[in-house]
């Protein structure tokens, strides 16, 4: 306990001091390992996991939606996405706002990260929001939390490390992050108003949009709905009927969705050798990017395991007496914490180690507690002093402080955590759908 | 010394070429398999072998680019401060260097794992393919990522003005 | 008191997990009064990756399965093959046995010390369809776990599909396989009685799968004399391998209950018919895999030969 303590301060001031989390975790679960056996155990488990983790085939999954996400972006669809929404949602008061969480929403549902989700929901929703009069208080900040949602509805990044570190059934996860995926929706359209009851002129109304002009509109999005649709479709065997018979697995999912949007980024003549080029370039370091830190946490975790933490941990709960329930409050108050400074691979990278084997042992159910997790990171991305969704807007629009941004989030934070009450108090909202397949 | 840099920043794009030929393929690869067994009821045996490999390929192809261009996943909380106190060009050159000289140690246990493979004859189980060929990609290519690391470092602490002449983007 | 880390891959209530290392970690201690004893650590590595563990002393114990690595091993398919009459628990002994007789000098497991040798029980087909003759096998995507098992299926027309464990349910669940194969005992673990409703079953298997316990040698070295004569006499080899092919059969015999038990599972056993034709099947693979055995050196046909004889023989003594 004592030395999974120490080394756990250990990653953390390497981190602050801004070493890179995969070598900070790596170091660490290196020397405490070390401390536990011996060098020549300790490189050799470090340099077995290297091997396999990079050749494991379940982790192609990772670059695959990634680069699913980057070729539907080249493809202009954000832009479709937020036309439609607008199309049915901009006459009412706040209705831009409204209309740009519906459309962060949609994109979500085909991008697995939620940077991604808001660096490009802000392009396209900023100047329209601007143009039609609203505050930039509340355009930033649904924008920013409207972003969020990208690691809740499928396909999702966090959602697939978090199935591989605890091998829990992506397929399942994935289909478990849609409720509360659109109930998240739901509640950020909610916070618009309070935010119009607030200050009425924040969010005025825009121009109607009458019904051919809706219809019109909805024609742009086929592709996202296609795409979609094939990959949740053929990942729950809707597909599985005559004369298709598709059905593959989340990994499979990822290939033909990334194919999907390639081709389609192609067929309406978006993509040159150049774009083409970008995206594998990107796809390819932000893969490496993320297989160092998932390395990284792997020995750490195997340090804090042999160190014998998890039984630890155990036992200083059972000692203490503490219900499961509490348990978890206290965990979720801890992610909370963290969630103010640090960002969301990295905080779920830092704890699921440290907590999952104490949760499933009290009995919580590994599906409901992955998207627990994500909800809470969720909120940590528009949690100041660090959010990231913030600071990401804040780079992209330029003229608005860090703090008018954090501002304006407040009403979306507060229902983030009505969201996570929700879930806490019913489980079966997170876990009926799943239950179902 | 500028000249050896520009051929050395280079260079290191040709790794990535790489990946990025490999990240087509997987994908190419995937969908191959996906649709041969819908379709025609016959996957493609070797795919998940295949797709073992390119992992690796892609991986490890981008880790020195993603050294050289410092972008590893970290947390920049403290910028502000070191900033400040005018420690931050010193601070990123030591853990530059530090994290090169860390990748090191694997990359060599690597090497003897890779060599171990190949005295056991491992092989993949459909195309028969030794293993110990990925692992040593996988060495050398921890190797050159160590090697830049180290590189990027002491240009960082030593001249740092080259740094800007070749800036990220 | 020595405490052993056991390095383990597989999911925390398995049988390996509770019946064998436990049923390990119990004989230790009564053989040694207690001065050996063992721990579990779960997940330090991926399954090809325990050997090297092992050898470089990451962990003290562990359990591999040796068609995770092909090229690796040869000799153990012996005990792989189709076509013995008798429970994992006699396979097993007769495995450890035919082992030193025959295979040890292979030297495959160089660099760690081997102290127990099983099988699991006869491996049948799982399926979410139905499979009801052996003709019905052809063309039907099979997750394959490598070793004999792949030489079987390719003679049946199965085509394979690589799939790690943990994602079994998902994938028969998703319909991207048809089938796995498994001996009956898996079924609890992966939950096979939700997601392969069918099994289609030959008498004495249509492979079995063959497991080593390991250990790093450095570390037996470590213990005092004493103890490691203990554990030698009473525990490693033979009577540790007898344990765990009882867990086997327990195992199996569990999930066959549970199996027969479910309204919506069949069992159906391969006819007189396909019985004989897979008979004639299993000699083209018993003949070659015996030639592989022959190439690397093994008296291939004398050590067949032994491991029925042994098997029949482990049961009366
Ligand atoms: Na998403
Ligand atoms: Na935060």
């Amino acid at each position: 306990m004592t030395a999974s303590l120490i080394g756990f301060g250990a990653v953390l001031v390497l981190v602050l001091l801004r070493m890179p989390i995969a070598f900070a975790m790596g170091l660490v679960g290196l020397l405490g390992f070390m401390m536990e056996t011996n060098w020549r155990a300790a490189i050799s488990m470090a340099g077995r996991l290297v091997i396999d983790t990079a050749q494991d085939y379940g982790l192609s999954i990772v670059p695959l939606f990634i680069l699913m996400g980057l070729f539907v972006n080249k493809g202009g669809i954000s832009r479709e996405l937020y036309q439609v929404s607008n199309a049915f949602l901009g006459h009412m008061k706040g209705g831009l706002a409204m209309a740009t969480i519906v459309a962060c929403g949609g994109f979500a549902a085909i991008s697995g990260s939620s940077l991604a989700t808001a660096a490009t929901m802000s392009k396209v929703a900023m100047p329209e929001m601007r143009k039609y009069g609203y505050s930039d208080s509340l355009s930033t900040a649904s924008i920013a939390a409207g972003g969020t949602l990208g690691i809740l509805i499928p396909p999702s990044v966090i959602l697939v490390i978090y199935g591989l570190l605890t091998e829990t059934s992506i397929g399942q996860l994935f289909i478990a992050g849609i409720v509360p995926g659109a109930l998240g929706i739901l509640l950020y359209m909610v916070a618009v108003q309070l935010s119009i009851w607030r200050n009425p002129a924040a969010g005025p109304a825009g121009p109607r949009t009458d019904w051919p002009e809706r219809i019109a509109a909805l024609k742009g999005v086929w592709a996202v709905l296609l795409l979609f649709f094939l990959v949740i479709g053929g990942l729950y065997g809707v597909l599985d009927v005559w004369p298709i018979y598709l059905t593959f697995s989340p990994t499979e999912a990822a290939g033909m969705g990334a194919m999907g949007a390639f081709l389609i980024a192609v067929f309406r003549g978006r993509l040159s050798l150049k774009d083409i080029r970008e995206v594998l370039t990107e796809t390819t370091l932000t893969t490496a990017s993320l297989f160092a830190v998932l390395i990284g946490a792997w020995i750490f975790s195997n340090f804090v395991n042999i160190a014998g933490l998890p039984e630890a941990l155990r036992s200083l709960v059972a000692d203490m007496g503490l219900s499961p329930w509490m348990v978890m409050a206290m965990i979720l108050a801890i992610y909370i914490l963290l969630g103010m400074v640090f960002e969301s691979l990295s905080m779920l990278l830092l704890t699921v180690p440290i907590f999952f084997p104490l949760v499933t042992s009290l009995g919580f159910d590994p599906v409901w507690f992955g998207i627990v997790v994500v909800v809470v990171v969720e909120i940590s991305l528009i949690t100041p002093p660090v959010g990231l969704n913030v600071f990401i807007l804040r780079g992209v629009v330029g003229d608005v402080s860090t703090g008018t941004i954090f501002r304006g989030v407040t009403p979306f934070w507060l229902m983030d955590i009505v969201r996570l009450a929700i879930l806490l108090a019913a489980p079966g909202v997170v876990l009926f759908l799943p239950s179902m397949m | 010394m500028t000249a050896i840099l520009q051929i050395f920043r280079q260079a290191l794009w040709i790794p990535v070429a790489l990946a990025s030929v490999g990240l087509f393929a997987l994908m190419v690869l995937t969908f191959a398999d996906v649709v041969m067994r819908s379709a025609f009821n016959a996957p493609i045996e070797a795919a998940t072998e295949l797709i073992r490999i390119a992992m690796a390929i892609i991986v490890f192809s981008a880790l020195p680019m993603l050294g050289w261009r410092d972008e590893h996943i970290s947390v920049d909380l403290l910028d502000g401060v070191f900033q400040r106190l005018r420690l931050a060009r010193i601070r990123d050159g030591v853990i530059q260097i530090v994290c090169g000289v860390i990748l090191f140690f694997p990359a060599d246990r690597i090497v003897d794992l890779a060599e171990r493979a190949r005295s056991f004859g491992d092989l993949t189980e459909y195309l028969a393919i030794p293993t110990f060929y990925v692992a040593w990609f996988i060495a050398i290519m921890t190797f050159a990522a160590a090697a830049v690391m180290v590189l990027r470092g002491l240009v960082t602490l030593f001249r740092p003005s080259l740094l800007s002449e070749f800036s990220n983007k | 008191q020595e405490t052993l880390n056991i390095s383990t891959w597989l999911p925390p209530n398995h049988p390996i997990n509770v019946d064998m290392f436990g049923g390990l970690v119990e004989m230790m201690e009564e053989a040694t009064d207690g001065a050996v004893t063992g721990e579990l650590v779960m997940g330090l590595a991926p399954p090809p990756a325990q050997m090297d563990l092992i050898m470089d002393g990451a962990a003290d114990l562990s359990i591999i399965f040796h068609g995770y690595q092909p090229g690796r091993f040869v000799g153990t398919k012996l005990i792989e093959l189709p076509g013995y009459e008798g429970s994992a628990e006699a396979a097993s002994v007769a495995y450890w046995r035919v082992f030193e007789e025959h295979l040890a000098d292979l030297n495959e497991h160089r660099g760690v010390k081997v102290i127990a040798l099983t099988t699991h029980g006869p491996a049948q087909v799982h399926s979410n369809q139905e499979v009801k003759t052996l003709d019905d096998l052809d063309g039907l995507k099979t997750r394959l776990p490598g070793g004999v098992a792949t030489d079987v299926a390719n003679e049946l027309g199965m085509v394979g599909i690589q799939v790690p464990a943990p994602k079994v349910y998902e994938t028969l669940d998703s319909g991207a396989a048809d089938a796995v194969t498994m001996n009956m005992g898996e079924r609890i673990g992966f939950k096979l009685n939700e997601v392969a409703k069918n099994v289609y079953e030959m008498p004495g298997g249509f492979y079995r799968g063959s497991f080593a316990v390991i250990m790093s040698q450095e570390r037996f070295d470590s213990l005092p004399e004493d103890v490691q004569a203990a554990l030698e006499e009473n525990v490693f080899g033979e009577p540790a391998s007898r344990m765990m092919g009882q867990a086997w059969d327990a195992s199996d015999a569990r999930a066959t209950e549970a199996t027969m038990a479910a309204e919506d599972n069949v069992i159906v056993t391969a006819s007189e018919e396909d019985q004989a034709r897979f008979a004639e099947i299993a000699e083209m693979v018993i003949g070659n895999v015996l030639a592989e055995l022959e190439e690397a050196g093994v008296d291939a046909q004398a050590a067949h030969e032994m491991v029925q004889q042994e098997m029949d023989a482990a049961v009366t003594n």
